[in-house]
């Protein structure tokens, strides 16, 4: 038995090493200089993280990426749990069409709403602009369906009881409904934060301005600094990929206790 | 004025069947009243159309006097208490209960006393700062009452609220409802498919069926002067005995009736009776403690009675029943109550 045990706990240990192996190395690339690196040697150095965050102002990209990813995590969820709600509690006319019409969203490449996105913010004069990085992702389809499902699955009667101790809708939402959904509601939001975290594409198309480049635009910039003739300055963007991660993943280890735990427990019979 | 008065109200769900067809009642400020009748027969909407938990589809329901069709709940100052208890299991036991108070702008300091008054009432106290999911079926459904109660409401739905709990607690529990409202003094619409809570809780029965109203009066008038045949039987244990008055000896009425008799007014010989004895044969006998409840079939039909387990009959299966016709009540073909003159 007890063998057994310790078989599965280093299994489980060098399955999670393997995980983690690509992110433990870059991290150790990061601390050496690209000269050592090419070498063959390792020369420890704080030096890429300088020249991230001071040559190619990487605090600054942090700082957009935490605004724009913040944004459209916290938008974005307040829009879709909205959405949820009135799609899995009200009697209204074309709830199911417009239901269907959100999911239908989720087929929808999101390369396809690209040029449509650009034109529409291009008319509007939003382009180059933290609303235009925002706007285009607060709408979100899964998001929405996904917390409808999880709404349905809370007992109406825990809605009408508010309703009888003299709740308005938004009350119900607001004080019920919120917090009994905070595992859903924070799974998506890290969701919704990660997706946006690591989108590329929408923030290649609809910023010019450097001053409001995300992360993963910054990090593309740095393949085309050269420590040699054809060379890629691969601890340099260890670095700035570090700088990527980090805030990302001490963000889940805040969350995570909310994402496991269901806390329905005792409402009802 | 009526506390509560519904008048022709129906409802129909959508693309299904009427669950109300034109029902009325008045309700009197104060009064007990508990809604019976089988699972399915429309109590339960109801009680959600008065709560306005529910729209009707016609007739008018009024509140205080007041029309109420187009109040929503929250507007309509009436607490429920649910099945299921529906307590927000994220809130400890105080913002359960303080919650109402909170929506309607009490005071943080107004609302705790009030929480620890009716925790008190309830004994409750030791666990105001626990949550739903840590307390047991009947402190939970307590906290179901506490939270009605702060409110101060002058009407309390119930929609079976002890059904979830033990045969014990919801016997304790009965009481503690029949002791709120002697206290409270509000009008209390009561809920259930027991009817044992029914005959102990209620100034008046409403007994439904169908989504009809079958007969809407005292316990002692239900249970005595049903005025179908249905109540006659949906409320008594064990439940009134039909027979067919054309089997039964004595009988010279008209034709087509049906006897109702109640197991008490019913007993059990070894041999014949001097006079209204039935021929039974015994199919089967459940102890029940100082007494035996005997199932037997006659020609009449089968018949259901009370026996004291010392006055069982010994040996053989033929027995016979004697009838206090004195008690019988007859129904007719549409299960109607018709007096014999």
């Amino acid at each position: 038995m007890k063998l057994r045990q310790n078989a599965t706990t280093a299994l489980a240990l060098v399955a999670g090493l393997l995980f983690l192996s690509p992110v433990l190395y870059s991290i150790w690339m990061s601390f050496q200089t690209a000269q050592s690196y090419y070498r063959g040697g390792f020369e420890f150095s704080l030096g890429n993280y300088g020249t991230a965050v001071t040559k190619f102002n990487f605090a600054r990209y942090l700082v957009n990426s935490i605004i724009v990813s913040g944004m459209v995590t916290l938008v974005g969820l307040a829009v879709s749990t909205t959405a949820a709600f009135a799609f899995a509690r009200f009697d209204f006319k074309g709830r199911d069409l417009l239901f269907g019409i959100t999911v239908a969203t989720l087929m929808i490449p999101s390369h396809i709403t690209l040029i449509p996105n650009y034109l529409t913010l291009a008319r509007v004069g939003l382009l180059d602009t933290y609303a235009g990085l925002i706007l285009p992702a607060i709408s979100n389809g899964f998001a929405a369906f996904f917390l409808r499902q999880y709404i349905r699955g809370i007992p109406r009667a825990l809605d009408e009881a508010a309703y009888m101790d003299g709740a308005r809708p938004l009350q119900v939402l607001w004080r019920v409904i919120v917090p009994i959904s905070r595992p859903a509601i924070f799974s998506m939001g890290l969701y919704i934060f990660l997706g946006e975290w690591n989108n590329y594409i929408w923030p290649l198309v609809a910023v010019g301005k450097e001053d409001l480049y995300t992360l993963q635009l910054g990090l593309a910039r740095l393949y085309s600094v050269n420590p040699g003739e054809g060379l890629i300055d691969w601890p340099l963007v260890m670095a700035a990929s570090t700088i990527t991660i980090l805030p990302v993943l001490f963000g889940f280890f805040l969350v995570e206790r909310h994402l496991v735990r269901g806390i329905t427990m005792g409402a009802v019979k | 004025m009526s506390a509560i008065a519904l008048r022709n109200v129906r409802k129909a769900y959508h693309g299904g069947p009427t669950v109300l067809h034109d029902l009325s009642m008045a309700i009197e400020a104060g009064e007990f009243i508990v809604i019976v009748g089988p699972s399915g027969c429309g109590k339960s909407t109801l009680l959600r159309l008065i709560a306005g938990l529910e729209r009707a589809d016609g007739g008018d329901i009024e509140i205080g006097g007041t029309r109420a069709n187009d109040l929503p709940p929250q507007d309509r100052d009436i607490a429920m208490i649910f099945q299921n208890y529906a307590l927000y299991p994220h809130m400890s036991v105080r913002e359960n209960i303080a919650f109402g108070l909170e929506l309607r702008g009490v005071p943080k300091r107004e609302r705790n006393a009030r929480a620890e008054s009716v925790a008190g009432m309830l004994q409750l106290d030791p666990y105001l700062e626990r949550k739903p999911g840590a307390l047991s079926g009947g402190q939970r459904q307590r906290v179901a009452m506490g939270r009605a109660m702060a409110r101060k409401s002058s009407i309390f739905l119930m929609d079976e609220p002890l059904s979830n709990l033990d045969n014990a607690l919801r016997i304790a529990m009965r009481t503690e409802v029949k002791e709120l409202h002697r206290q409270l003094g509000a009008t209390m619409v009561y809920v259930t498919h027991d009817q044992t809570e029914a005959l102990s809780l209620a100034d008046r029965i409403a007994v439904m069926k169908d989504g009809h109203l079958l007969q809407f009066d005292t316990p002692e008038a239900i249970y005595d002067r049903p005025a179908h045949r249905f109540v006659a039987g949906f409320l008594g244990v064990p439940p009134m005995n039909f027979l067919s008055a054309k089997a039964v000896p004595g009988y010279s009425g008209p034709e087509g009736l049906t006897i109702g008799l109640r197991p008490e007014h019913l007993s059990i010989h070894a041999g014949e009776p001097a006079a209204n004895g039935l021929g039974v044969r015994l199919l089967l006998s459940e102890m029940t403690g100082a007494t035996v409840i005997l199932h037997c079939e006659s020609a009449a039909g089968r018949i259901t009675l009370n026996c004291a387990r010392k006055d069982m009959p010994q040996g053989s299966d033929a027995l016979w029943v004697n009838l206090e016709l004195s008690h019988a009540l007859y129904f007719d073909e549409d299960g109607k109550r018709v007096e014999l003159s």
